[in-house]
């Protein structure tokens, strides 16, 4: 009951949220009546319960754009939980944005079983006919295009004037390069893009579009629709309007405005980053931490930082676009190995330390590797159990980009060296973006004190690039804290606050020694941040990381067993389900939008992914709860029938007897 | 007919004999009768099978062509080594450490960086001395900062939309306030359309990457700031360099360039010329109209730069094409910063509807980032939205620029290369005798365009001169005033900048606090640069 997120009635908290503003009363009736009657039963008059004296303060206007009427009507069954809470239960979350779950059966550790080795899922291929009539569907798509190119070029030259050289200027891109974006993707350009307004939490509003030109320009209809978001990367439901952080960042705003006015050697540097980066050294168990206000920048300002000519860089062939463009800046020689893949990792090590750099074959001045803690398009998590034990034959440098897996993976949400129990220290590097788990924008990176200073002055950011603004690193702050739980001020402290006063960036190193995975500081907090009591004792974020986990595994077995062929690791929150042909993947898009409860899903194809195993990605959320997950289920279950995507071999379940023993297929090994 | 047939007889006949020679030679591959007689059955059984096997084969081989990690071990400068061998010399092998560790200079260095306690604004408060001081170090021209009704726009916004937008534009991330903070860019700017990048920094550097090519031609001010010095490399086109600022340089480089093209009659390649509207570097500003014109002549386009001068100069902040009263459709691409200019976070650019859709699915640092959190687009819809209503703004800050100059130009201690209306003041060290230490006479024959390195490079004593600018900004700050050294990456540039204090001033402060932080500057310049020898 304690760790229970479900059952926290809003506390009242102090003067400094006097105008705590929630949405339109409408948006809490439940919430209301259930703390109403609470409070009769205790025999306190309505007034002063605190929910009632939360919601009383609607100042302004905007506010119910968004939640609206919508948000009570419950035609699409995604604005009330299917079956009502009871009188004891008061849920502080809107169930659009953070869904009510106060089952504890719905939870599960993430974590890596000791001495096991690594078990993603098994690559399975489809049948013959699938990957043939895949192939056939992109050469009839391709030479139709061509046709058409060929066709409208000669009836309608001005459609394609600036594809081709034009007036002495040659084309900005030209009709071959587009022709992949012109013929083959415009075609389910509705799928792509789609606008959304609110917030993208549990579900999401999207603002309907029509096209009356194939999808080479389309406009808004001024409507919207309401979908179950299992697409956004808000692996722990920090994307709310409501709740702690929220009220947090507004008080940071009238603290700190919105901007600090400049880069972090210029003149840009708040008490804000000092603590922040502090905060996340201490989150992921590093000596020290630099925080950049883009998390694709992070990659590509610091790697060059790290690596010029004479180094090699040694990177997963599937890593991000952020890496390879700061490999690409850095001037260092590259590699590449076969995604995941530790054995042609340890050879591509043995032949470049043996041969050294090419042509001189001097020894290379440094070796990086770089990998993904969990790879956003596979949802496969590095094995990095292996790459700790070559890290120690072949003395190379780790850099893990974490984007994906902090706060997703590990039973305290630290990402994989959590999750695989692996000293975070014996990581070089450790880089990762607030933008998933976190809520919030931005990215960081962490390791050695020496190493991270270097990176202050050697990193691009620091001297040109803008800081991280208030309202994200307080939501940064506040929403790690949250999952961290913050330890309560111990005397000793007193001496190193005064310390963090007078020097930039020592507050991490306080304590160093002390066990991870610890609780936050409370020098690490801004003095004035008052979280509530769930968050600062850190049992709400426990909540939302064991819902995390519960979920992705729900997800991927019971899609497993419905006989659909998934990529990834079953405790990835990251689920990509394959369908192969180009068409079908367009075609699952519009049948899920299209669903009585409408499911917006993500679709990935060349050239994100091989040519022949286009995808629907999906991206679960501690926001969910086990009736969305049902939900979807039941909606692949039908799509996956009519377009043919069921060709895992492999016994199969009925969809009643998956949503049955949910519990019992979570709690199943990974070898089983 | 008959004709035809007899003459071609000699081409039948070859063909039927390479046919049966090819057909030998098949047979004589050990198993291809194996292969054969498959194909002859399964091509009676099924002819269509046959077509699709022959594909299916193609695929394969061109799957095993394309892979990417084939080591390249055949290479002709591999040593073979054994097993025991490879070992030993793992074993020998000794990285460098992975950063060195700071020097002393470059501990003071980062230790001087002053850390803002509470908001940052016109005049904050450091932490290290709680002191409130007067802020010509951060980038707040129009005074933005601190601003409540942005404030209170945010905060509405975050009670709506939450923080972050947890996800890229292509996925979802895409919000209506994004698109309506596109849309009052292009607007106000005068542009077809604009696009949002979620960093400033990181805008320019993947707009270029985006259109310039391998073998495109782009010719750069050799002044460019370090991002466009990013996008240059990561666009791997030939790059040719002209002086800085100088337009006649420009002209003779697009001259030369195009002499060449026609005499080895070179196929068109896309051409950009890519320059900054004020620039990053040393404040100076670039002549519009004329690079306009020379762009229109040479048939180039036009990618410009105004990270600095959006927001800051021309009637209510549009910057140069305000200024000049040139159409912002005749710059191609037009770079800004949502976060110098409007006080929030971002970059944008903004050009024609081809311009901006293709950065939409090529644009990489656009495709492969989170959008920018709603409150903080919303922040910069209202800021120029507060532009656009008030052009004081905009005179206070040109005035208070004026006001700055009018004391500091005056001091011989120092001299500034920016431009008399630019909202950021460069200083140098002013050397005294004018033979050391100086800008280069001209020689009259121009640079090596191939090279980013000038005919007559200025010369200057880095350590020196950073230590005595570091002195100015320590008494500076003593007296209240802080300023800030224009920080380098010293090493990682294409060419070093010269060191500078550099001021930017904010039309948030009174002419009076101007004039007294001008003062300040320079009884600082002074009592330093006086004591040296
Ligand atoms: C592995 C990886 N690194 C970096 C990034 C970039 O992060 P951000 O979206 O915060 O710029 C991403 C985002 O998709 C990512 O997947």
């Amino acid at each position: 009951m304690p760790s229970n997120i479900a059952l926290n009635p809003p506390t009242p908290t102090k003067s400094m949220f006097k105008r705590a503003p929630m949405a339109s009363a409408k948006s809490y009736l439940s919430a209301l009546s259930q703390a109403d009657a609470r409070a009769r039963a205790h025999g306190a008059t309505p007034t002063s319960t605190p929910a009632l004296s939360l919601s009383s303060s609607v100042t302004s206007s905007s506010e119910d754009t968004v939640l609206n009427d919508a948000e009570l009507d419950n035609y699409d069954g995604l604005a009330l939980p299917s079956v009502p809470p009871t009188s004891e239960q008061v849920f502080p979350t809107i169930h659009s944005e953070f869904g009510h779950c106060s089952n504890e059966n719905y939870r599960y550790r993430s974590a890596h079983p000791a001495g096991k080795p690594l078990h993603n899922l098994e690559e399975t291929d489809p049948p013959y006919y699938i990957l043939i009539t895949t192939y056939l569907s992109y050469i009839f798509l391709i030479c139709l295009g061509h046709l058409r190119d060929f066709v409208g070029k000669r009836l309608t030259p001005a459609f394609y004037r600036h594809l081709l050289p034009y007036d002495g200027y040659a084309p900005l891109n030209s009709d071959f390069d587009s022709f992949y974006t012109r013929r083959l993707k415009t075609r389910m350009d509705d799928c792509f893009s789609t606008p959304t307004t609110g917030v993208p939490g549990r579900t999401i509003m999207l603002l309907d579009r029509s096209t009356t030109d194939y999808n080479i320009t389309h406009t808004l209809t001024g409507t919207r629709t309401r979908g179950l978001n299992i697409s956004s990367y808000n692996y722990l439901g920090f994307a709310q309007a409501r709740g702690g952080c929220a009220d947090a960042v507004e008080e940071g705003i009238r603290r700190y405005g919105v901007s600090t006015c400049g880069a972090r050697l210029e003149g840009g540097t708040s008490e804000l980053h000092i603590m922040a980066e502090a905060l996340v050294a201490r989150f992921v168990g590093q000596e020290d931490a630099l925080i950049s206000s883009m998390g694709f920048a992070t990659n590509s300002t610091v790697i060059p930082a790290l690596v010029s000519k004479g180094c090699l860089v040694i990177s997963d062939e599937l890593n991000h676009a952020s890496i390879r463009y700061g490999v690409r800046l850095s001037g260092a020689s590259v590699r590449m190995f076969k995604h995941n893949d530790m054995e042609a990792l340890e050879s591509l090590l043995k032949e470049v330390i043996s041969q050294g750099q090419p042509k001189t074959h001097r020894p290379w001045k440094k070796i990086l590797i770089i990998v993904e803690g969990l790879y956003s398009m596979e949802g496969t998590l590095v094995n990095l159990p292996v790459i700790m034990e070559l890290k120690k034959k072949y003395k190379f440098y780790l850099f893990i980009d974490e984007a994906h897996s902090i706060g997703a993976l590990g039973p305290h949400g630290r990402g994989v060296a959590d999750y695989f129990s692996v000293n975070p220290r014996h990581i070089d590097i450790l880089m990762g973006t607030f933008t998933k788990s976190f809520g919030a924008a931005g990215g960081y990176v962490a390791g050695n004190k020496i190493l991270i200073d270097r990176l202050r002055l050697r990193a691009h950011g620091g001297v040109y690039a803008e800081a991280m603004t208030p309202p994200v690193l307080i939501q940064v702050v506040a929403s790690m804290a949250s999952i961290m739980g913050v330890s309560s001020p111990v005397p000793q402290l007193k001496h190193s606050q005064n310390s963090s006063v007078s020097s930039a960036s020592t507050i991490g190193l306080i304590e160093s020694a002390e066990h991870h995975p610890g609780p936050a500081l409370p020098s690490q907090l801004p003095p004035w941040m008052d979280l509530p009591p769930m968050m600062r004792d850190g049992s709400e974020g426990q909540t939302r990381l064991r819902r995390l986990a519960f979920n992705s595994r729900y997800l991927t077995r019971g899609l497993t067993k419905l006989g659909f062929i998934l990529y990834g690791h079953s405790d990835s929150p990251i689920v990509p389900l394959l369908v192969f042909h180009p068409g079908k993947m367009a075609v699952f898009h519009r049948m899920m939008r299209a669903r009585a409860t409408p499911i917006v899903v993500v679709v990935v194809a060349y050239p994100a992914t091989p040519l022949v195993t286009s995808r629907v990605r999906f991206c679960l959320s501690a926001a969910h709860t086990k009736e969305d997950i049902d939900t979807i289920l039941k909606a692949c279950d039908e799509v996956g029938d009519a377009l043919d995507l069921k060709h895992m071999p492999g016994e199969r379940w009925p969809l009643q007897r998956i949503m049955d023993s949910a519990v019992e297929l979570v709690n199943m090994r990974d070898d089983e | 007919m008959d004709s035809s047939s007899s003459a071609l007889e000699p081409l039948f006949a070859f063909l039927s004999y390479s046919v049966s020679q090819i057909e030998t030679t098949f047979y004589k591959i050990p198993g291809s009768h194996v292969v054969a007689r498959y194909v002859k059955s399964s091509h009676q059984d099924d002819p269509g099978r046959t077509v699709l096997e022959i594909l299916l084969v193609i695929f394969a081989i061109r799957t095993l062509l394309q892979s990417r990690t084939r080591a390249d071990s055949g290479g002709k400068h591999f040593i073979q080594f054994s097993e025991k061998e490879v070992d030993e010399l793992v074993e020998e092998w000794t990285p460098e450490p992975l950063g060195q560790p700071l020097s002393a200079e470059e501990e003071a260095d980062l230790a001087s960086v002053p850390v803002i306690s509470g908001a940052n604004g016109p005049k904050p408060k450091l932490l290290n001395t709680g002191k409130q001081v007067l802020n010509l170090a951060s980038y707040n021209f129009t005074g933005l900062a601190g601003n409540k009704d942005i404030e209170q726009r945010a905060i509405e916004t975050l009670r709506k939309y939450g923080l972050g937008s947890c996800g890229p534009p292509g996925f979802y991330g895409t919000i209506d306030v994004h698109m309506d903070l596109e849309r009052s860019i292009a607007d106000f700017l005068g542009a077809e359309s604009a696009i949002l990048y979620s960093q400033a920094f990181s805008t320019i550097s993947s707009v270029l990457p985006a259109f310039a090519k391998r073998h495109d031609v782009i010719v750069a001010d050799r002044g460019v700031n370090f991002s466009i010095q990013k996008g240059l490399q990561i666009s791997r086109s030939t790059i040719r360099w002209y002086d800085h600022n100088d337009l006649k340089s420009l002209e003779e480089v697009l001259e030369s360039i195009e002499k060449d093209r026609r005499k080895r009659k070179a196929p068109l390649t896309r051409r950009f010329i890519v320059t900054e509207g004020i620039f990053e570097k040393d404040g100076a500003m670039v002549d519009l109209p004329k690079l306009i014109e020379l762009k229109y002549k040479y048939k180039y386009r036009l990618v410009l730069d105004e990270s600095i001068s959006f927001g800051t100069v021309g009637r209510t902040g549009r910057g140069l094409t305000e200024l000049y009263n040139v159409p912002a459709s005749q710059v191609d691409m037009l770079i800004g910063s949502v976060a110098n200019g409007l006080n929030s976070s971002g970059g944008f650019c903004a050009g024609s509807r081809i311009v901006i859709d293709h950065q939409r699915i090529n644009g990489t640092s656009f495709v492969f980032s989170a959008s920018v959190p709603a409150l903080l687009a919303v922040s910069a819809s209202e800021g120029i939205n507060i532009l656009r209503n008030t052009p004081s703004i905009l005179s206070t800050l040109q005035e208070n620029i004026y006001a700055m100059r009018a004391i500091l130009d005056r001091v011989d201690c120092i001299s500034i290369p920016s431009h008399p209306a630019s909202p950021i003041i460069h200083i140098y060290v002013r050397y005294a005798s004018p033979n050391t230490l100086q800008l280069p006479t001209s020689s009259g024959k121009p640079s090596n365009p191939s090279s980013v390195q000038p005919r007559d490079p200025p010369v200057f004593d880095i350590e020196a001169e950073e230590h005595l600018l570091q002195d100015v900004v320590d008494e500076a700050l003593a007296q209240g005033v802080w300023v800030t050294r224009a920080r380098r990456l010293r090493g990682q540039e294409l060419l070093e900048a010269r060191p500078s204090l550099r001021l930017a001033v904010s039309a948030a402060l009174t002419k009076k606090e101007c004039e007294k932080a001008a003062n300040v500057v320079k009884a600082a310049a002074v009592k330093v640069l006086s004591r040296r020898k």
